[in-house]
């Protein structure tokens, strides 16, 4: 009897416990078709002639020359984003301005533009059918279907990605430190190095790491830019797509598979900073 | 009169970020977007509708903007469901599944793409069991709209669940002691508090979807009028080089993106103003 009411009791602010047990099982359900099964599905695909097919497939020039270039868009593309997001930041925050808001606006404007329109506005702008893209052919820089246009490409889809995670934190934490440095002798370099950028350094790694992800994996755009000429201008992206239309199943799902590593490190890496470093971090990602 | 248009500040730095910021800002993103605008304005009315009027670009239109919408819909209700579920709820793995729902953020468009058409093609695991069944789901418009469910999965899970962190139990506490049933105050009190960030989240899965190509073109079949979407003809015209067909259909997307945009702004505006305290 005395225990009655202990079994049947339960607070205000939760739902039945079957209730409960239905919507996690429902939802885990849904994530683990929707969600997990393709990732397996790619390591599975990958591995179905085993391992030695799948490395031998990697090694073999088209795509070694895939991920070179992959990562040497990479390494132009996301260097050029941070610099571009910390100064986009430092005017944002640091000074008052009218059209502030509008700025931010623009800035964010590549995420509700389609990758594939992104590539189109690249290829009207930079195309040698255009004026100024056939001068640059002229002079032996043609940009569209060449690394400039992919680099380009590659720079508008992650464009918002740095300044948007540093922009909430620089605004949280102020101008007083900066101002107190600089009433101390400082000069601006020295005041941004040592005490501004210690202080959004998590913030810039964060940005760095999905900026960087994004670079690597873009389809959309890139494929419109680079003419996907093999061994040239093939991305990791485009290299799979090519691969994965000449039914070389395990060779795609290789090079997809080493993509996938990729996602889960950048994922890895981003829970850690979110753990670890969460009071440096924009609010959003504070759990 | 009127306020200067910079302000005087003591830090230093203005003409390196003001400049770095607008310099890449044009190049990058200004100068191509008024590119695709000057190509119409040269191109004209006239011909670019030519080009779009035509069965094959308005049905890819249509079939582009019609799943995106069920698939931001499907992610509404389980972004919200999701979000509950991670916040409220303590399951073994909930620290996992909450760092796996960033994924399809993380997983390349295409890569996503070969995975799912895999595992849903006829063939597939998941495709031979529905074909059992007397179903299709790659290579129709199901297809479609699961890939555009997959890569648009995080974000109603991401923009709802801070705000059901930051909800005050009091508020659900006074419902019930008021006589509400847990039903009443999660209809009433809970699911009107998260509207407001629900809709955002239901704008940025709709347009992702909207611009979605590489995890779509594997899955789709690409049959024109039946699984053909946008963003695929767009590349389709700039292959035959018909660059007034490809800038004709992208700015019928840019248009027709906005003015949902404005629309769900509009609502949301709306919902928050008539909660109040949100």
């Amino acid at each position: 009897m005395s225990d009655m009411p202990l079994r049947t009791w339960r607070p205000v602010t939760t739902e039945a416990p079957l209730f409960r047990t239905a919507l996690i099982a429902v939802v885990l359900g849904i994530l683990a078709v929707l969600l997990f099964a393709p990732l397996i599905t790619v390591f599975y695909e990958a591995l179905r002639k085993g391992w030695f097919a799948a490395i031998t497939s990697l090694a073999n020039p088209e795509a070694l020359s895939a991920i070179k270039l992959t990562l040497l868009v990479a390494a132009l593309a996301v260097p050029l984003n941070a610099v571009f997001g910390i100064a986009a930041a430092w005017f944002i925050t640091k000074y008052d301005f009218r059209g502030k808001a509008f700025l931010i606006t623009l800035i964010d404007l590549p995420f509700s533009v389609s990758p594939v329109v992104a590539g189109l506005c690249i290829v009207l702008t930079f195309g040698a059918n255009t004026a100024f893209g056939g001068w640059l052919v002229g002079m032996g820089y043609p940009i569209v279907f060449a690394l400039p246009g992919i680099v380009l490409a590659s720079l508008f889809v992650t464009f918002p990605f740095v300044a948007r995670e540093l922009i909430p934190v620089m605004i949280e934490q102020g101008r007083a430190e900066e101002e107190a440095a600089l009433t101390l002798g400082a000069s601006g370099w020295r005041v941004f190095l040592t005490v501004t950028l210690p202080n959004v350094r998590w913030a810039l790694l964060y940005g760095v790491l999905l900026a960087n992800a994004r670079a690597m994996g873009e389809f959309g755009a890139v494929a419109v830019v680079s003419g996907k000429i093999r061994g040239v201008t093939a991305t990791m992206p485009i290299t799979i797509e090519m691969m994965y239309n000449e039914y070389l199943s395990v060779a795609a799902f290789s090079l997809a598979g080493v993509l996938a590593l990729l996602a889960l490190v950048t994922l890895a890496l981003k829970t850690a900073l979110e753990i670890a470093h969460a009071d440096a971090l924009a609010a959003n990602h504070r759990h | 009169m009127g306020r200067p248009l910079i302000h005087r500040s003591p830090i230093p730095g203005l003409g390196v970020s003001a400049g770095i910021t607008l310099t890449m800002l044009t190049l990058v993103v200004l100068l191509p977007i008024g590119a695709l605008l000057l190509k119409g304005a040269t191109a004209g009315f006239p011909a670019l509708w030519h080009e779009v009027n035509t069965r094959r670009v308005w049905g890819a239109l249509f079939l582009s903007f019609r799943l995106s919408f069920y698939a931001a819909l499907f992610n509404l209700v389980f972004g919200v469901a999701l979000a509950w579920i991670l916040v409220r709820y303590r399951f073994w793995g909930r620290r996992l599944i909450d760092a796996a729902v960033d994924l399809p953020f993380a997983l390349p468009t295409a890569v996503a793409g070969i995975a799912l058409t895999a595992l849903y093609a006829p063939n597939g695991a998941f495709g031979a069991l529905v074909k059992d069944l007397g179903f299709k789901i790659a290579y129709t418009p199901l297809g479609i709209f699961i890939a555009l469910v997959f890569v648009g999965l995080p974000f109603v899970t991401r923009t709802v669940q801070p705000v059901i962190e930051e909800i005050d139990r009091e508020v659900e506490e006074a419902s019930a002691t008021l006589g509400a049933s847990r039903a009443h105050t999660i209809r009433h009190v809970i699911l009107p508090m998260l509207a407001p960030a629900a809709l955002t989240g239901f704008a940025l899965s709709l347009a992702r979807a909207v611009g979605e190509y590489g995890s779509v073109i594997f899955i789709a079949g690409n049959l024109p009028m039946k699984t053909e979407i946008a963003p695929l003809l767009i590349v389709i015209k700039l292959e035959e080089f018909n660059y007034v067909g490809a800038t004709a259909i992208g700015l019928a997307m840019l248009v027709i993106s906005f003015a949902m945009l404005f629309v769900i702004n509009v609502v949301q505006v709306w919902s928050r103003r008539r909660i109040g305290y949100v």
